[in-house]
């Protein structure tokens, strides 16, 4: 390492007290945020949640053999909307019924099993929007062995506009912590740059130009926001996979812990940590111009 | 050489002074000395290119600082060292950190070199183990005479002082007559502005030149013989 000392980022240089403590404050905040942001990225908002409830059924007409039954829910499995697709043939139908409604017993007496064949489709978190359930319900209805498609009539567009508001608003709560982040970021780059007004003024009287140490210390300030939020992402990160271990049932909400390690839950992470950079540099920035225009 | 033509400045709702004429030339220590509120102070930022002058200029090495490229003027403040007249700013520092922040400034000193050449100008000034010291528990005469030493740090071919003669005390006279000369005779340029001049000081640099409200005295470089031994 050169021993030649340099103007990157002097906060470091002449107020390392402060900085220290202000970065375990923003790596715990950041914690917090990763942990926040890997849950609504993994669970979509509130996507995994209705998309574990949510079900298309489509009822078989009577007679259909098994075989075809279940090369139909493979073909169906195949869509790319579609989780899963299970085929239950009647006598499974019947036992789920007599255990949702037990002491119906006597039903079957009077004619054999009444109930029919189904198959029971699933959807991919992602995927669960109108147009995709509106592919799998078309291409359901137009096959022969298909009696009828069950996918939630009227109701199911209603149930999705809530699922995007409450995903809308889960975000929202997200991005106010972030813009929190963003406005104490700069309130606290303001006080120091107060702090550092005589050094900076020593500087810019011996041949510094300040708008060198304005660039400069907002550059520091995004690699040391970069590297924190992804010590606070990683972190979070660690958090929610031991959350999940620990809670399976969490999984039919934020998902499996495997899924942390997704590219795209990673991307997610990178993007965060560059967006927090980008804030920070404009923290630095603002909290400079503030802190010289007061002291004007 | 640095040159101020048909200087003037317009304070507190009337004219300072107007039309004064400055020359300091090279590797020479120069000490202006004014009565209070005279504007010592500010002719030292003019000198240094921080305040612009109401009337006239300032002309270095043959440039203008006020009137030319911001670019050599800013070469020319880096190139200057300043000890201010002592006030309560940079309290919260501490003696290290002066050196610490003068070396970020010079951009040229290694760290390695920063600590050498610190200890040794600490000792210089009167202030051997003083790294530690927080200013705001240091007398005028310390502030002084660390400042001093952090911007020697630097090694600057032109130094002002503000009123750190007076600010040093009766005691440390001596030291800073050699140290001033010693300077020059490097080739480095020192102006000081005090209120007085010390009277043996006097003596060894002969009549000054008056300048408006100012007397403005060359002190002897070591190999002229001076008439009366400082300190």
């Amino acid at each position: 390492m050169s021993e030649q000392p340099s103007l990157w980022w002097i906060d470091w240089r002449l107020s390392r007290g402060s900085l220290v403590r202000e970065a375990i404050g923003r790596v715990l905040f950041f914690c917090l945020l990763g942990f926040a942001l890997l849950s609504l990225v993994l669970s979509g908002g509130v996507s995994r949640l209705l998309a574990d409830r949510y079900a298309i059924t489509a009822v078989l007409r009577a007679g259909v053999p098994s075989a075809e039954a279940e090369g139909l829910a493979r073909k169906v499995a195949a869509l790319p909307p579609v989780r899963t697709a299970a085929y239950r043939d009647p006598e499974a139908a019947w036992k789920e019924f007599l255990r949702a409604y037990p002491g119906l017993d006597p039903l079957r007496g009077v004619g054999g099993n009444p109930l029919p064949g189904y198959i029971e489709i699933r959807f991919r978190s992602d995927r669960l929007n109108g147009a995709d359930i509106d592919l799998v319900t078309s291409a359901l209805r137009s096959v022969s062995l298909v009696e009828q498609v069950l996918a939630g009539g009227e109701g199911l567009p209603r149930l999705l506009r809530a699922g995007r508001l409450a995903s809308w608003v889960c975000w929202g709560v997200f991005g106010a912590f972030l813009g929190g982040f963003f406005l104490v970021g700069r309130l606290q780059e303001r006080a120091r740059a107060g702090v550092l007004a005589g050094d900076i003024t020593f500087l810019v009287e011996r041949g510094v130009p300040a708008g060198r140490l304005a660039f400069l210390r907002a550059a520091g300030a995004a690699v040391s926001g970069f590297l924190l939020a992804a010590a606070g992402t990683a972190a979070g990160g660690g958090a929610l996979f031991l959350t999940l271990r620990t809670f399976p049932f969490l999984d039919r909400v934020i998902g499996p812990p495997s899924d942390l390690l997704l590219p795209r839950t990673v991307a997610a992470a990178v993007l965060f940590s560059l967006g927090a950079a980008l804030l920070s540099a404009g923290a630095s920035l603002l909290g400079w111009r503030a802190a010289r225009s007061g002291r004007k | 050489m640095i040159e101020g033509f048909r200087l003037g400045v317009f304070s507190r709702g009337t004219t300072l002074w107007d039309g004064l004429d400055f020359t300091f030339g090279d590797g020479a220590a120069w000490f202006v000395t004014g009565p209070p509120s005279s504007g010592k102070t500010l002719l030292l930022s003019i000198l240094r290119g921080e305040r612009r002058p109401d009337a006239g200029d300032v002309v270095v090495s043959g440039e203008s600082l006020y009137r030319g490229n911001p670019a050599l003027a800013r070469a020319w403040r880096a190139s200057c060292g300043h000890v201010p007249e002592q006030t309560v700013a940079d309290a919260r520092l501490t003696v290290g950190d002066l050196f610490r922040r003068s070396a970020l400034a010079g951009g040229g000193v290694r760290e390695s070199e920063r600590k050498d050449r610190t200890d040794w100008l600490l000792e210089m000034v009167g202030l051997q183990g003083a790294l530690e010291w927080r200013i705001q528990e240091l007398s005028i005469s310390e502030r002084g005479r660390a400042c001093l030493a952090a911007e020697l740090l630097r090694g600057p071919k032109v130094l002002f002082c503000d009123a750190l003669v007076a600010g040093a005390g009766v005691p440390f006279w001596e030291m800073l007559w050699g140290l001033f000369r010693a300077l020059a005779r490097e080739g480095a340029t020192v102006v000081l502005a005090e209120r007085r001049i010390p009277e043996r000081w006097a003596l060894a640099a002969g009549d000054p030149e008056p300048v408006g409200p100012f007397r403005v005295y060359r002190l002897p470089p070591p190999e002229e013989g001076v008439r009366g031994e400082p300190g």
